[in-house]
């Protein structure tokens, strides 16, 4: 298994780089180095901890300082004030720094209207607060700073450098491995869907709060355990050392310039912009260093937004060689700097050939290739470059993936899974799904006014009616992301009004959106995998990817498996949508306008697709505007108009209505 | 502690959140008519500030008529600014990061040259600093007092701009639907520009009147941000009219709170209540139909 391993990699890894203190004298590494490199793992640390939330799931913050304060003064107070043990005050530390994160969370993430810039910018506000509070607040600091003693410990950990070195490197090393683990676990899967696109992930059954809750407790945890380190390594805490914006600058320039898709790119980063930040000022530039490290912000996030680590995937050869290259000649030479002077050249120049090419494209194709899509719907507050950053999808799972070997006879297994769950649940006369005298308004405008509608087990509902007359606000509210304003929705037996979306999923109702709204970053074959991850099968990672491949043979888009969203049509973006809702293993699904858009040789093979999955005994509420379509499918009919049901019954009876033919025509004099 | 100084202090904060809410102004227009959250608005406020102090200090101008400098300076600037996020087509998300990296640089800047030092303006050069406007038991002091008035006129202007003018019609047209807008002929490139423009016209207006009433430090935006941004989204984003009252609102109720408790609670009451708004009235407090 590729978790198990990777653990195990880390495990060595860390075991390993712990020897470093004890061979150092032997091999001439002087003791800067030590510090140099304990440094690189405290940022590491709170590079990685920062990307599991902001780059991770997308939400940006700004407050990382407040972590690393709280982490920070923490000690200083414990064990600088108080005496109280040293070790003691780690975990003491991370505990208050993860429940400050979950209270920001939990404040932040309960926002309706959050958007990632609102988000961002609250967190922004976190430290000044809290500095201020300190500040004033004599018993945590009052304008005076702490002093933080040498604590005692055991002979057998070494100086005190070591020490400091090893606390890093595990704070460093242990953080690299939580990243690693959720990109390869469902978890991590959760939080790009998130990134993608929040609302469908919520809907196709991801708890999306409590995943945001656990990215952002993670983040506190391990900044505040680096925090806590910190102070200890610096001596001295005062407001200026952990508050000010260095903190938050540095960890999103690491993770920007590393990559934040990957759970490596913010060690990359660290390593280079803390070379580079230790060089200037060991040369004398302290005072600007933050004026280049602002600029190369400014500049990655214009020219290169997708990182180093997605380069050196495409073409690790060229990238490495621009790295040696430099620092061979300049130690062969020997006439300049120091070796880390060496290095860091070569990390420039490494960095430079890895970002340039994308420069140079960007120039050629100015515009829509940088992407301006100001009211693109889906929740994905950071823009990604555009060219598709890899994404675990890319490594993980070695066996399906790409090989799209023919899944025997997909279909039947499907169509006979799906009746399967179906009768294993308690069979229960009455609907599968109703809404009982549902009104909806939106400021004055009154969507829906006292609509009541249910569908009974393998029924085909067609829900017909003229734009505006509430059809998709009916969808919005059976699938939870409406709440009526009067008015009840029952699945089965259970009241569903105010359970979140991800909660009714897992009650059965699945639905599909007019407009395809697949995850970007993973393929067609993940998008349906995090269906079978989330939805009522609840399987790992590796299984759902596996199992992924007979829906898509069902819907008819194996041949498209390995493909981004991005590169299939519209058609097979409506059948993805519908593999990925059938995934989910519905009692119910709702499909809001599946086959808008389509060519007629579409809509029959859409239309087939519907056929075969009612055969399996799942209820379809099919939202249309073609009443050809409808016609052919429905079993049942109900007209909307103006937000009321204008009329209910078997199809033929319906559509011969007067009220109804009036409705869509209009009245005989306009006709 | 009397009536008469919990008023006094609520008329202190309402003055002085005129200035709060000359300072969101820029950024509130340029966040709702052209989508750019602009970080770097405040660098453009502090280098007003010091180039009021420069001028002043140096060459001996009045401190109130520097704006004559350094306007047309930071318009120019702002304009350049809003052209450049335009040409790298900057989405809402990635010009929050981009303005960071600038904020920073022109903060870095900003200390190098004129050292991470508190800096004042003697009282021979800026004889306005310690005026005050009396008024029967009530004392005005006159740098917050030319900032409200300063407020009042500015938000008054760009309001009419926007409201009467072609080019502010055009502009909110385009904050409403931007590919429409360009369909119907609305040049989006020089209008941003103009209007970034204007931003860091008042941004130096800003720095002018900050220069004037408090000594300055590069890290000044820091403690700009929480109340501003508090100002810029109960206001309504991109609402200049919202900003104006928001920011007497903010600035008289953390004057009262701050003489009521103490100094420390009032960015504590300021956060409460930015996330009190957002969980109310996402579009802001002071803006019709604003939940």
């Amino acid at each position: 298994m590729t978790l198990g391993r990777g653990l195990t990699g880390f495990a060595i890894v860390f075991v390993v780089l712990a020897l470093l203190p004890t061979v150092r004298e032997p091999l001439g590494i002087p003791v800067s180095y030590l510090v140099f490199l304990g440094l690189v793992w405290f940022w590491t640390a709170q590079a990685t901890s920062w990307n599991i939330l902001s780059g991770y799931s997308g939400y940006f913050s700004f407050g990382q300082g407040a972590f690393v304060a709280v982490g920070a003064y923490t000690t200083a107070v414990l064990f600088g004030r108080h005496g109280i043990d040293f070790f003691l005050t780690i975990p003491i530390a991370g505990l208050l720094s993860l429940l400050l994160a979950l209270a920001i969370g939990a404040l932040a993430f309960r926002l309706r209207s959050l958007r990632g810039e609102i988000f961002a910018l609250l967190t922004l506000a976190v430290p000044f607060v809290l500095e201020s509070i300190a500040l004033i607040n004599t018993a945590i600091d009052g304008g005076q700073g702490i002093i933080v003693p040498l604590p005692d410990y055991p002979d057998a950990l070494g100086s005190f450098q070591d020490l400091i070195y090893r606390l890093f490197l595990a704070v460093g090393v242990g953080a690299l491995a939580v990243a690693f683990a959720m990109q390869h676990s469902r978890l991590g899967w959760a939080l790009f869907a998130i990134h993608d696109a929040e609302e469908v992930a919520e809907g196709l059954g991801v708890p999306t709060f409590r995943h945001k809750m656990f990215a952002i407790g993670l983040n506190g945890l391990i900044a505040g355990i680096g925090g806590s380190i910190f102070a200890l390594q610096i001596g001295f805490v005062a407001v200026q050392s952990v508050f000010g914006l260095t903190v938050p600058l540095f960890v999103i320039l690491m993770s920007v310039l590393g990559g934040r898709s990957h759970w490596l790119g913010p060690f990359l980063g660290a390593l280079v912009i803390f070379t580079l930040q230790d060089r200037l000022s060991a040369s004398g530039f302290e005072g600007w260093s933050l004026v280049i490290l602002g600029s190369i912000l400014a500049t990655l996030v214009i020219a290169a937004p997708d990182g180093l680590h997605a380069r050196l995937r495409r073409r690790p050869w060229p990238i490495v060689a621009a790295f040696m290259v430099p620092i061979a000649i300049l130690w062969l030479l020997g006439v300049w700097g120091e070796p880390l002077d060496w290095v860091l050249a070569g990390m420039t120049v490494g960095a430079v050939v890895a970002l340039a090419p994308a420069i140079r494209r960007r120039r050629i194709a100015p515009g829509p290739a940088a992407g301006i899509e100001p009211d693109s719907t889906v929740v994905s507050p950071l823009d990604l470059a555009a060219d598709a950053p890899p994404r675990p999808a890319d490594d993980m799972v070695k066996g399906p993936h790409g090989s799209d070997a023919p899944v025997a006879a997909g279909s039947e297994v499907i169509v006979a899974e799906l009746a399967a769950s179906l009768e294993a649940e308690p069979a229960r006369p009455g609907p599968v799904i109703e809404c009982i005298d549902v009104t909806k308004a939106f400021g004055g405008v009154r969507a829906l006014q006292g609509v009541s509608f249910s569908v009974m087990p393998g029924e085909i509902v067609g829900l017909v009616g003229p734009n505006g007359s509430g059809k998709t606000t009916l969808v919005g509210i059976l699938s939870g992301f409406l709440r009526p304003t009067t008015g009840d929705v029952r699945v089965g037996d259970v009241g569903v009004v105010g359970l979140a979306p991800h909660a009714i999923a897992h009650l059965g109702v699945a639905r599909t959106y007019q407009i395809p709204r697949p995850f970007a970053s993973m393929t067609v074959r993940d998008n349906v995998a995090m269906s079978l991850m989330f939805g009522r099968s609840g399987d790992s990672l590796e299984v759902a990817r596996v199992a992924a491949a007979e829906h898509l043979e069902f819907v008819g888009l194996l041949h498209r498996a390995g493909a981004r969203p991005s590169e299939i049509n519209l058609h097979e973006r409506q059948l993805l949508e519908m593999a990925r809702a059938l995934a989910q293993r519905p009692r119910v699904l709702l499909l809001d306008e599946a086959l808008a858009g389509l060519n007629p040789v579409e809509i029959d093979n859409a239309v087939a697709v519907v056929r075969r999955i009612h055969q399996s005994g799942v209820a379809i509420v099919v939202v249309e505007h073609l009443l050809r379509v409808v016609n052919q499918l429905a079993t049942r009919l109900v007209v909307l108009e103006g937000g009321r049901t204008l009329a209910e019954g078997d199809p033929g009876t319906v559509m011969r209505d007067p009220a109804v033919v009036r409705a869509y025509l209009g009245t005989a004099a306009d006709a | 502690m009397t009536v008469q100084t919990i008023l006094q202090a609520g008329i202190a904060g309402a003055l002085t959140g005129g200035l709060y809410a000359l300072m969101a102004l820029g950024l509130s227009l340029t966040w709702g008519m052209l989508r750019v959250i602009n970080l770097a608005h405040f660098a453009l406020i502090l280098l007003g500030a010091y180039l009021t102090f420069e001028l002043a200090t140096r060459a001996g101008i009045d401190p109130l008529l520097t704006v004559v400098v350094t306007a047309p300076v930071l318009f120019a600037v702002g304009g350049a600014l809003q052209w450049a996020f335009d040409r790298f087509a900057l989405t809402e998300f990635n010009s929050l990061l981009v303005t960071f990296g600038l904020l920073i640089v022109v903060v870095q800047l900003v200390s190098n040259y004129w050292s991470a030092d508190f800096q004042r303006m003697s009282a021979t050069v800026n004889p306005y600093a310690t005026e005050s406007l009396r008024l029967g038991a009530f004392a005005f002091p006159l740098p917050r007092l030319l900032a409200f008035l300063a407020a009042i006129v500015l938000v008054g202007g760009t309001h009419v701009w926007l409201e009467r003018t072609y080019s502010g019609r055009a502009l909110r047209a385009f904050a409403q639907d931007r590919s429409i807008a360009a369909a119907f002929g609305i040049d989006h490139v020089r209008l941003g520009a103009l209007l970034g423009g204007v931003a860091g016209g008042t941004a130096a207006v800003a720095g002018m009147l900050v220069a004037v009433d408090r000594p300055l430090t590069p890290s000044s935006p820091f403690e700009w941000f929480g109340i501003v941004f508090a100002v810029v989204i109960l206001g309504g984003i991109g609402n200049a009219v919202g900003t104006l009252l928001a920011g007497i609102a903010v600035g008289a109720l953390a004057g009262i709170v701050s003489v009521a408790w103490s100094p420390s609670t009032a960015p504590l009451v300021i956060f409460s209540l930015i996330i009190v708004a957002l969980l109310v009235r996402p579009r802001g407090i002071f803006v019709r139909g604003g939940a």
